[in-house]
């Protein structure tokens, strides 16, 4: 019977050998594809388990952050200035993954990018240790605050940064949304929440600060003028003639209307103080194609906006060689209509530009980055996108800017002691409204903040005016950013 | 012998002491994983560490001591390995249904009384041969009983359960022992015939009909457990106990033969008439595409998902996420373990029950008696398949089928089966490693 048992015991050998083959099947072989498996929510859930840090205003709000949960996600992100900081913070949804800040800094908030530390306690050798880190931005929530309050129920954007640094200040647009109901943890609620943020046609997923592109209108005769300075400086002084309208070549007798049918002329200067469309168009023509073309890439057209945010749109200007045989619409475009398209942050980065000598900054969102125990651990190095322009190009156009503000278009921006430098916009849509834009920087020496506001859709007419609804908006951003924090 | 007579306890002390130290060795790896889990889930020890470690102490003691005095002579390894995989075992089940883990402390105090008890009933296994037949019809009624009418009681679909007052119980886990004990002594005494029991058919030699009929009844019973208890695992455990002991006690190959031909024969027809067979089946074959089936693949996936974030060395205790995998305190506790030691601990698993098993079967071959022997071996070949069956069912290697993890798994029955298993195995060890002159001590002193 011995040799029979001796035969078992290998048998029995053979069976856990066996096991562990398969275990080693499992646990080694198979176990990054299972890891990585559409229906293994594992990986998913040890994100949203894990304790991520706060998002801080530049002055202090928390505007995300984590609170302890005694359900299976272990903490419920929550938002607590609401649709405010919406389209900056994004959201940390189980359903549809991460946006806005919380997808560019998670590797900050969840401190996967912390630097490794020696564990202090017991505590940290078994429970995961407490890597995460607070991200503070650079917008304040007193400015974003009063751009909305500013915007009020009118569809828009405003956007306020630092020329210096590129330091965005407020990036407000109307509508937003929640993201509270996004980083919920019934899915139910979060879905139906989801579907009628999609189903609504002003798309506040889409941010209209920076996602989206509209006609800038007048505030491209910035880079027109620009291009002036840059390209063809003897244009600067030619005296264009008085007219109410400019006949448009290759047309057979269109033209191309001044604003309310008012007559305009005169050299560069006169020109852009009254958004002088005749004479701007026709300084489109002398410029040609290229020079054109070229100014609007310099400052920023043609290339995603350089933000720290997913998704980020960019500006449009038309390629040189479309207009070869498109003259009228080389006017036009040198008036910012036809197929030339700008997004509201673009237009806040072109102001920026000429406030900041020329160069523009490369826009962000963070200020810093700090563990748990509040030490700094990163602050954001400001760097340059972009040469959009000379210094002395930037100065010529500040003084254009200056008189717009002073005695032209843009009077109501005007602030008491402090000189603004600005440009109104009054962009036709084709459907009888106007989009209302004021671009702007303030002072005029030494700025501190540009400021771009967009206000869509105002129904045409006399009044509807860049200068009229978007620059009383732009002026009470300048004046609160100037009055610091 | 003039030595031995002289100082009869020569070898007591030195195999006692062993299995002390090694019971030491246990509750240290107990307590300290109890404290890691603890510390990896809340992040702090647990506030009943002193009471946990003194009621483990104090039952392992008693343990130890009753060893002394009823088996002193018993192997030192099988009781502390036992303790281990039951202080692992309960450490899982704490960490994962805090309401399971005061029932399983319950279990395993009422576990080692019966370990005690069995060892104090049983003086020696020679004993047990004379009431076969009482253990066959104890184990046949064991088996049957969850198909009485008002005690009897279906859960998941398993119709394996007794209720009396609020207490469900198991009896088939019991009725595996009863049965082992039966065929034992029926093989041994019946061992001449049935090694020899052939007929010439032509130039054949095949068995004597007269010799299949237990082969049948043992495969007409353990079918029957099947068709009405829907319990796969006990059907094929049983059947193969029966097979491996009457193929260790005759060494004829023709009994291995015939168990893989009536067992194809059952399975197939299984597969084909009963649909709990089919489902279980398929969803070893397609776990996937039966993932949100019920009773599909959701668990078997759940718990290789629960392995592969483990990896090699595991998510450590307490830091994983077992409670996700349906049945994790029972019958996936091992997907539990592997996930949070990783493929290290579930090895250290695998290789506990090795060691059991291996030191079951050594205690088999160095009984002198054939019953004792062939005994051991049924009681070791119960333990291994059992573990085989679910721990290969768990990770996929073969169809799963619901029966316990011994002495891990939360549960009752399960718990007190395997301790009276372990005081038959170290009884029969017991009997076999005494010293002559020390039996005959032993004897004066009974008589």
């Amino acid at each position: 019977m011995n040799r029979q048992i001796r035969v078992v015991g290998i048998g029995v050998i053979v069976m856990f050998l066996v096991l562990f083959g398969q275990l080693n099947y499992v646990q080694v072989v198979r176990a990054t594809g299972l890891d990585h498996n559409r229906l293994n929510t594992r990986l998913a859930l040890a994100k949203f388990t894990t304790k991520r840090g706060d998002i801080n205003s530049a002055d202090g709000v928390i505007l995300a952050h984590s609170q302890p949960t005694s359900d299976s996600f272990k903490y419920q992100r929550t938002y607590p200035t609401n649709d405010l900081f919406g389209q900056v913070t994004g959201y940390f949804s189980f359903t549809y993954g991460l946006e806005g800040a919380e997808r560019t800094f998670d590797a900050d908030l969840t401190g996967a990018n912390a630097p490794f530390q020696l564990p202090k306690s017991l505590k940290d050798l078994t429970v995961k240790q407490d890597r995460s880190q607070t991200v503070t931005l650079t917008l304040s929530n007193k400015l974003q605050q009063l751009a909305k309050t500013q915007l009020g129920s009118r569809k828009g954007a405003v956007v306020a940064l630092d020329p210096s640094t590129g330091a965005i200040l407020a990036l407000w647009s109307n509508p937003s949304f929640d993201p509270n109901p996004l980083a919920a943890h019934d899915q139910t609620q979060v879905r139906s929440y989801w579907q009628a943020q999609n189903a609504n046609t002003d798309q506040p997923l889409l941010a209209a600060s920076f996602r989206r592109r509209f006609f800038p209108g007048s505030t491209f005769k910035m880079i027109t003028a620009s291009a002036v300075f840059d390209k063809r400086p003897d244009l600067a002084t030619k005296a264009y003639p008085q007219l109410p309208a400019l006949p448009l070549p290759q047309t057979g007798g269109q033209v191309l209307r001044n604003f309310g049918g008012e007559v305009c002329g005169g050299p560069l200067p006169d020109l852009f103080r009254v958004s002088c469309n005749s004479g701007f168009a026709a300084i489109g023509l002398d410029l040609g194609a290229q020079a054109l073309a070229d100014e609007a890439t310099g400052f920023g057209f043609d290339q995603r906006l350089p933000i720290d945010l997913p998704e980020a749109a960019q500006s449009l200007f038309p390629a040189a060689s479309t207009f070869a045989h498109d003259l009228p619409g080389l006017a036009k475009s040198a008036i910012g209509q036809q197929n030339v398209q700008a997004v509201p942050l673009g237009m806040a980065l072109v102001a920026a530009g000429i406030a900041n000598g020329g160069v523009i900054m490369k826009p962000h969102i963070l200020a810093q980055v700090a563990d748990s125990q509040g030490q700094v651990v990163r602050t954001y190095q400001p760097s340059p996108w972009l040469t959009a322009t000379s210094a002395q190009t930037a100065t010529q156009m500040t003084q254009l800017m200056t008189t717009v503000v002073q005695s032209g278009t843009g009077t109501a921006a005007r602030i008491p002691g402090i000189d603004v430098a600005g440009k109104t916009g009054t962009a036709q849509t084709g459907n009888n409204t106007i989009h209302a834009w004021f671009v702007c920087f303030a002072p005029a020496i030494q700025p501190k903040v540009a400021v771009a506001v967009l206000v869509e859709n105002q129904p045409e007419g006399g009044e509807a005016t860049g200068g009229v609804i978007a620059a009383p908006i732009a002026k009470a951003v300048l004046q609160a950013a100037l009055q610091g924090p | 012998m003039a030595i031995a007579a002289a100082n009869p306890t020569y070898r007591l002390p030195a195999r006692r002491r062993t299995e002390l130290g090694l019971i030491v060795l246990a509750v240290m790896l107990t307590g300290g994983l109890y404290m890691l889990a603890s510390l990896g889930k809340a992040g702090s020890l647990p506030a009943n560490i002193g009471p946990f470690l003194g009621i483990i102490c104090a039952l392992l003691l008693v343990a130890h001591l009753g060893m002394r005095k009823l088996a002193p002579y018993a192997d030192p390894i099988l009781l502390p390995t036992a303790a281990l995989l039951n202080g692992v075992g309960y450490v899982f089940i704490a960490r994962l249904d805090h309401h399971l883990a005061g029932l399983q402390a319950l279990w395993t105090a009422i576990g080692i009384g019966a370990f005690l008890l069995t060892l104090f009933l049983v003086r020696h296994a020679r004993d047990l041969e004379r009431y076969r037949y009482i253990f066959a019809l104890l184990g046949i009624g064991l088996l049957l009983m969850p198909l009485l009418p008002v005690v009897g009681t279906n859960i998941n679909g398993a119709r394996l359960w007794i209720r009396l007052g609020g207490v469900t119980f198991q009896p088939g886990e019991l009725a595996k022992i009863a049965l082992a004990i039966f065929f034992a002594s029926y093989m041994v005494e019946r061992g001449e015939l049935l090694a020899k029991g052939t007929l010439r058919i032509g130039r054949f030699m095949v068995l004597d009909p007269k010799y299949i009929a237990p082969v049948l009844v043992a495969w007409g019973l353990s079918l029957m457990i099947f068709l009405f208890e829907n319990d796969l695992g006990s059907s094929f455990l049983f059947f193969a106990l029966f097979i491996g002991m009457l193929w260790v006690s005759t060494g004829r190959h023709a009994y291995l033969g015939l168990g893989a031909v009536l067992f194809t024969v059952g399975a197939t027809f299984a597969l084909k008439v009963i649909g709990h067979a089919q489902s279980r089946i398929h969803s070893w074959l397609n776990p996937w595409t039966l993932y949100d089936t019920p009773g599909g693949g959701y668990q078997t996936i759940q718990g290789w998902f629960a392995m592969a974030a483990g990896g090699v060395f595991g998510d450590g205790p307490g830091r994983g996420s077992p409670q996700r995998i349906p049945a994790a305190a029972t019958d996936f506790i091992f997907a539990a373990i592997s996930e949070e030691l990783g493929l290290l601990g579930g090895a250290a698993i695998l290789a506990a029950y090795m060691l059991m098993v291996g030191t079951g079967l050594r205690i088999a071959v160095r009984c002198e008696r054939d019953f004792e022997k062939l005994l051991a071996t049924g009681l070791s070949l119960i333990l291994a398949v059992q573990t085989f069956v679910i721990i290969g069912g768990v990770t996929r290697l073969i169809p799963l089928t619901g029966v316990t993890l011994p002495f891990i798994s939360y549960g009752g029955s399960s718990l007190i089966a395997n301790y009276i298993l372990l005081a038959l195995l170290l009884r029969i060890s017991n009997d076999s490693a005494t010293p002559v002159a020390a039996a005959a001590t032993d004897m004066t002193v009974l008589s």
